[in-house]
């Protein structure tokens, strides 16, 4: 019965890497790969580490969603300036 | 097993599992909702957590989350303001509701702190958590139209 925050948990972490795979679109991964950050946070807390947890937390909740958003920016615009200088 | 740990499963339940529903599916403006809510869901979440383990260290976590989670939806509101400036993302409802289960369980667990120490960190996180939010919630809805210029 105690165990039953693990599988909470576990099962968060499980669908949400899931749904972080099954999107196609790098925006909408970001997204998902921001909430996936936090319940693995919240896994490596009720498993009893949470130093590891705030790290977790530190890094997936803000840095990588930040990261990705910025390269996907960059991407998307030069692209468009590349489709631009062609015309 | 006590009571707490038990409230903080189903809390846990409940929000992972909303926030799993709403970021996977649906257009992108529900998506950025259903991710600033993970944060004050999650939240009181580990607030409980720390008082079923009994280890008031753990409330380290929840003030780091309260913190870094609506930096997360500005990152966001800030990047995909282009997209999001179409769709006015806003569940004022469910953003009130999300406030008020935080306040809820500050304030329950300062009731069962006792004034002390712990019980300012549990207040800052609370003040954190709500005021963050709010604040996410409405850069999210285009509420301040200055600073969407990406």
């Amino acid at each position: 019965m105690a165990d039953a925050v693990v599988v909470v948990a576990l099962l968060a972490v499980a669908g949400l890497a899931t749904a972080a795979v099954a999107n196609r679109d790098p925006a909408r991964q970001a997204l998902v790969l921001a909430v996936l950050g936090t319940a693995l946070a919240v896994l490596f807390t009720v498993l009893q580490a949470p130093d590891v947890g705030l790290s977790q937390l530190a890094v997936g909740s803000a840095l990588t969603p930040l990261l990705i958003m910025l390269s996907v920016r960059k991407v998307r615009r030069r692209s468009a300036h590349g489709k631009d200088s062609k015309q | 097993m006590n009571g707490w740990i038990l409230a903080a499963t189903v809390v846990l339940a409940v929000g992972l599992g909303t926030t799993l529903w709403g970021v996977a599916t649906g257009p992108l403006g529900r998506r950025v909702v259903a991710q600033n809510l993970s944060t004050a869901l999650v939240c009181p979440g580990l607030l409980l957590l720390s008082q079923g383990y009994d280890r008031t260290s753990y409330v380290d976590l929840a003030l780091l989350l309260a913190l870094l989670g609506p930096v997360g939806t500005l990152v966001f509101a800030r990047l995909l303001a282009d997209e999001l400036a179409e769709e006015q993302p806003r569940a004022w409802g469910l953003t009130w509701a999300a406030a008020g289960l935080g306040a809820v369980v500050v304030a329950v667990l300062c009731a069962v702190t006792g004034p002390g120490r712990s019980m300012v960190k549990l207040l800052i996180v609370g003040a954190l958590l709500v005021g963050g939010n709010l604040l996410a919630s409405r850069a999210m809805s285009g509420g301040f139209p200055g600073v969407s210029r990406g």
